[in-house]
């Protein structure tokens, strides 16, 4: 399947938070995530609270719970990170592992949980932005938002050549596999050091493949008046109304935090 | 890839550290994006442009270790030897945004530290040793050898980077985490050495034009 296929699948359907402009919703959505960042270790209220618009957010955006859920699992083997937690973290023993002798404590899978929570609902934020507004759109509030042209403009370039120099190395492994034949069962291939020159010298010939490609590009780009400066279309003026609202998110999401606090 | 891997997650680091990173990401942003600039003049968009799709479509390319675990790229040393660290830089943090944008492969409010400990940390310390060692290597396979070391050397950077932020922010406990992610990235950089030298042994071989040579390398 081809690499295009996968992105932006979502981002062309039609809802609120569809519509809602690019250069609102990123910085709502960053501004929302940190939000959630602050939240103390075991502070359900908060969670519980915090949770509440992102629930109405994912609703209201009509992509359906499956795909924002399927989604977000995809950040979670991270946990593994966090669970050695639950085992050194002093408290009042819940269980103990057998065997390896672990004692886990109250206060260790509480503090686990919080993580796994506030990752689980950022994530959740994030899957809602990037299925709900095409990459494009992203890139424009990027503009908007200040960053330098050349980051915006590279960011840009590497969007839209990902999927040739993608489907590049998708043949090129495809190659390899078509040579690499091998007998059901047994063990195929070089050592471990052959089969990493082999990925390398692809690696080197994608390489010299793209920069001359970037050559030609560049050649191109002349030829239709490039000077050194990347050009972008002029902004749309940013209806208030998306602005409040999007405000409206980000206050309500402090409000939730500082209201489980008192 | 191996968990825990390098792509932190939002909700994982406390705001305090990922602000800090930010800042820092941000200073050195600030740099690169000056400097390439001046460097590349108007060839840098699409020269980097490309160079991040590329190193984006080599991270695709792995190849299997042992026990269901496969070697991958991460590209940072590649990317600091063959574009100079100030192109490397954005490039590495144009994979490393789009990554969290396309795939939710690392988070928002944590996209300061990812860029730190991908793209910064990497390349820097990348292009420091390349520069250093490269006057005394004589030979393409002396070369070759600098450009394991170093890929092997920002891998085990980067985890450990990643390991401390991790256990400053509580989240996980220094005494589990730091053995951990040196021992696991300790075999990941090896992945990573073999495969950046081949890549580079590529280059130089068919296109040695392409490789910048520190002026004492000159033979």
């Amino acid at each position: 399947m081809s690499i295009a296929a996968h992105l932006d699948r979502y981002a062309h359907r039609n809802s609120p938070v569809h519509r809602l402009d690019a250069r609102a919703k990123v910085p709502a959505v960053f501004a929302y995530v940190l939000v959630i960042s602050t939240t103390r270790e075991a502070d359900w209220t908060a969670i519980g609270l915090l949770a509440l618009p992102v629930l109405a957010l994912v609703i209201a955006s009509r992509l359906g719970p499956w795909l924002v859920l399927r989604r977000t699992f995809l950040a979670l083997p991270f946990v593994m990170a966090a669970v050695p937690l639950m085992f050194t973290r002093p408290g009042e023993t819940v269980f103990t592992l057998p065997l390896l002798g672990w004692t886990a404590s109250d206060e260790g899978i509480q503090a686990v949980a919080t993580i796994l929570a506030r990752s689980w609902l950022s994530v959740a934020m994030a899957v809602v932005l990037v299925s709900s507004t095409p990459m494009v759109q992203i890139l424009r509030a990027l503009r908007w938002l200040r960053v330098p042209r050349l980051l915006v403009a590279t960011i840009s370039f590497t969007y839209r050549y990902f999927f040739v120099i993608g489907e590049e190395a998708q043949r090129m492994i495809r190659a390899r596999d078509s040579r690499s034949a091998r007998l059901p069962g047994l063990h195929g291939g070089g050592s471990v050091r052959w089969r990493a020159r082999v990925v390398g010298h692809m690696a080197g010939s994608l390489f010299v493949r793209s920069l001359e490609r970037s050559e030609r590009v560049h050649a191109a780009m002349q030829a239709r008046g490039y000077r050194g400066e990347p050009r972008f279309l002029d902004d749309p003026p940013l209806p208030a109304l998306h602005l409040a609202a999007a405000a409206a998110f980000v206050v309500l999401g402090v409000a939730m935090q500082a209201g489980a606090r008192l | 890839m191996l968990p825990p891997g390098l792509h932190i997650p939002d909700g994982f680091l406390s705001t305090p550290i990922s602000l800090a990173a930010w800042v820092i990401a941000i200073v050195v942003l600030a740099l690169a994006v000056r400097f390439a600039d001046r460097d590349l003049d108007e060839r840098a968009v699409p020269l980097m442009g490309v160079m991040a799709a590329f190193i984006f479509a080599a991270q695709m390319m792995n190849f299997p270790v042992a026990g269901g675990t496969s070697g991958h790229m991460v590209g940072g040393a590649l990317a600091a030897i063959l574009l100079g660290p100030w192109a490397a830089i954005i490039v590495l943090t144009a994979v490393v945004a789009l990554q969290a944008l396309l795939f939710q492969d690392g988070g928002l409010v944590v996209m300061g530290a990812n860029i730190l400990n991908m793209g910064i940390i990497t390349v820097l310390l990348a292009t420091l040793i390349y520069r250093v060692c490269r006057p005394f290597a004589l030979g393409n396979a002396a070369a070759l050898g600098i450009a394991f070391v170093a890929a092997w050397i920002t891998v085990e950077a980067s985890a450990i980077a990643t390991a401390l932020q991790l256990a400053a922010s509580g989240t996980s406990p220094l005494e589990v985490v730091f053995p951990a992610m040196v021992s696991v990235h300790a075999l990941i950089g090896i992945g990573e050495g073999l495969i950046t030298a081949a890549a580079l042994g590529f280059v130089l071989a068919t296109r040695p034009d392409l490789v910048p040579r520190p002026a004492a390398a000159t033979r």
